[in-house]
């Protein structure tokens, strides 16, 4: 019997090895390797040393928090908003999902030409309002850079988090709702003491599918910025594809990556134990 | 034979002759063809494992010092001694002969130069002649004749790329050069804090007055709209955008535009040499073939053929031909450019230290960073890069 049960579980198991366990212990071998391909410990102690890549990480959390918290709040609004409407609701449900289905390359360059200081629509728009564009350089600024590729992020997947909310307010039944209403209840109390505590496993879930996206970012950003103006978007990811395909520094770039790693695991264990928690 | 070629304009006439090759030799071609980041590191991974994926690769000529490291390209001063030949012939120019040696100018060859790219300064000269100005011949000419365009007409006077990386590094290093400076010293030593370097950063600064607003996320797609939309009069641009420049559907300057050598400042202004090479992975199983391509592919005959394809050539007969003269007016001033061109520093940590050095130069013009600190800072980085890769 137990012969069986191994048998069931081997091909889950094979794919599991050679596709997770494998690949992550050699990225742990290359890890400790130099780039002369000895044995070594430099590339974590680098890790301490390197302020661009420290640079990185903190925009990294900085760009994932900001983007991830607009995206949720708007997500929320307007996934209320447009479940309360009667008439129109599935014409706007399917028109706010449509920057989601564009592949992020895809939407990086569309943005790209919006924001071109000198030929993009933005700044031609603000221009014929009569404002004054002169500078506002958009992805060319290093004080405006980040905002500006964190507003392609807000544009491109809010709509996943409004897809997400919407399903789970859909799920929570009428019964209570009505019974408070017809207690006297407001709609804000309405929406704090039953909506929002019976959305909980919706709205967690959401943060933690959007963070690790988030967490992974590189396309959007590669295309708007390759990273500048100086290192005002780099990213982690950025980093480690440069220091691994641009510098051929796989022993580096393998030592960085365990090291997301870990971070996005402590993170999504952490979330996952509240999750429990709150929905417990 | 599997050849490995730049997915662009550079790779265009590569690709056709070795169709061309292959129906004539009766051997079957296989082109792999892929963006530029891609080739490098399909390359280099190729040269890194020796798994004979190509046999003939096209390469930037800065890549050369990192795929010359371990044996990793086929010796062709071996193969044309083999055949009893003596190198390459005298034709070729020779700054695009240098890049193809291990060490520089003077070691084994390891490649031949197929596309000869070498940077050319942009200029509109219906506005010359309308301001009065002479032909830009020094930086501070440029600036004065940027001013003056600028305040006259409905365009910047200059426009120039500074996205960070290779972008700002390649607009940057004839500034640099111009001014007396340079990354290394005589003995190996990073130097880009140098009096003479600040100076041109400095210089670089005042050109990004009369430049668009955005320029410091510019590559050279937005250099060359601008020229081409006539909303800016000069920039450092490359041979592939002269064609452009005169195609009615592309462009609203067509017949406008003068081309001229780097400008000088403090020493003779020098281009950047962006030459392409072709050369054979040492894991290649077809190297006697590969080697037989790329001769004829550099060969006089072929390479005027690949001329006609939009290829600018390296070798100096080529530029000289009177067929091709009628055609390509840029050829003198592309052959002269390509001649006084300077290479990028021949290190095979070259692509670190363009990114880290391009970050401060991107950091100055944004104006986040003091020009004499972003070099400073600059320098300890590059310091740094030439210390790990000992």
């Amino acid at each position: 019997m137990a012969r069986r049960r191994i048998l069931w579980i081997l091909p889950a198991m094979v794919v599991l090895v050679s596709l997770s366990i494998y690949p992550i212990l050699f990225s742990l071998k290359v890890s400790f390797t130099n780039q002369q391909g000895d044995w070594s410990l430099s590339n974590y102690s680098r890790i301490f040393a390197d302020h661009l890549l420290h640079v990185s990480i903190i925009q990294t959390i900085l760009y994932v928090t900001v983007a991830l918290v607009i995206e949720l709040g708007l997500g929320l609004f307007f996934a209320l908003v447009i479940d309360s409407m009667g008439r129109g609701k599935y014409f706007f449900r399917a028109g706010f999902l449509a920057p989601m289905l564009l592949p992020p390359v895809v939407a990086a360059v569309i943005w790209r030409l919006i924001y071109n200081p000198e030929f993009g629509v933005l700044n031609n728009t603000l221009k014929f309002f009569g404002f004054a564009t002169k500078n506002l350089t958009w992805t060319s600024g290093e004080g405006s850079a980040m905002a500006s590729v964190i507003l392609v992020d807000i544009w491109e997947w809010t709509p996943f988090m409004f897809l997400l909310i919407s399903a789970g307010l859909q799920a929570i039944p009428g019964e209570p709702c009505e019974a408070a209403k017809m207690d006297g209840a407001s709609s804000l109390r309405i929406f704090k003491d039953i909506i929002l505590p019976l959305l909980k496993p919706t709205l967690f879930l959401a943060i933690l599918l959007r963070a690790m996206d988030l967490l992974r970012i590189f396309d959007q950003i590669w295309i708007l910025t390759q990273g500048g103006p100086g290192l005002a978007t780099e990213t982690v990811s950025l980093y480690i594809y440069r220091t691994a395909f641009r510098f051929f520094n796989f022993g580096y770039a393998a030592s960085m990556s365990l090291l997301c790693l870990i971070l996005v695991t402590v993170f999504a264990k952490n979330l996952f134990g509240m999750m429990k928690m709150k929905v417990a | 034979m599997t050849i490995a070629v730049n997915a662009g304009v550079e790779g265009q006439a590569l690709k056709e002759a070795a169709q061309d090759w292959g129906a004539k030799t009766d051997t079957s071609i296989k082109i792999v063809e892929l963006p530029y980041a891609n080739l490098f590191e399909k390359e280099l991974l190729d040269l890194k494992s020796k798994t004979g994926a190509y046999d003939v690769i096209m390469l930037d000529d800065p890549w050369f010092p990192q795929f010359t490291t371990g044996d990793q390209l086929t010796s062709l001063d071996k193969m044309y001694k083999a055949a009893g030949l003596n190198g390459p012939d005298g034709d070729f120019i020779k700054s695009t002969l240098d890049v193809c040696r291990e060490p520089w100018a003077t070691g084994t060859y390891y490649a031949l130069p197929y596309v000869g790219n070498s940077q050319l300064f942009f200029y509109r000269k219906d506005l010359f002649d309308k301001y009065s100005l002479t032909a830009p011949m020094t930086w501070d000419s440029v600036l004065l004749a940027a001013k003056k365009i600028g305040a006259g007409e409905k365009m910047y006077g200059y426009v120039m790329r500074a996205a960070a990386g290779n972008a700002v590094v390649t607009d940057f290093m004839p500034l640099l050069w111009a001014f007396g400076a340079d990354v290394f010293s005589a003995d190996q030593k990073p130097v880009v804090n140098s009096p003479e370097a600040v100076l041109a950063l400095k210089f670089m600064l005042e050109l990004g007055e009369v430049t668009p607003p955005g320029y410091t996320g510019y590559n050279a797609d937005e250099v060359s709209a601008q020229l081409l939309q006539s909303t800016a009069a000069m920039s450092i641009n490359w041979p592939a955008w002269i064609g452009p420049m005169d195609d009615p559907t592309k462009s609203k300057i067509v017949g406008k535009i003068a081309f001229a050598q780097v400008p000088s400042e403090k020493k003779k202004g020098q281009a950047e040499l962006g030459a392409w090479l072709v050369a054979i992975p040492s894991g290649s199983k077809n190297s006697l073939k590969a080697f037989e391509f790329i001769r004829w592919a550099t060969d006089s005959e072929q390479m005027k053929t690949a001329a006609l394809r939009g290829n600018p050539p390296t070798r100096s007969s080529v530029f000289d031909d009177a067929t091709l003269l009628k055609k390509f007016r840029a050829f003198p001033t592309q052959k002269a450019s390509l001649m006084g061109s300077k290479p990028r520093p021949r290190t095979s940590a070259w692509n670190e230290i363009e990114n880290a050095f391009g970050i401060y130069l991107s950091k100055a013009n944004s104006k986040t960073m003091a020009p004499e600190a972003a070099l400073n800072e600059a320098n300890k980085e590059i310091t740094a890069i030439l210390n790990r890769n000992k």
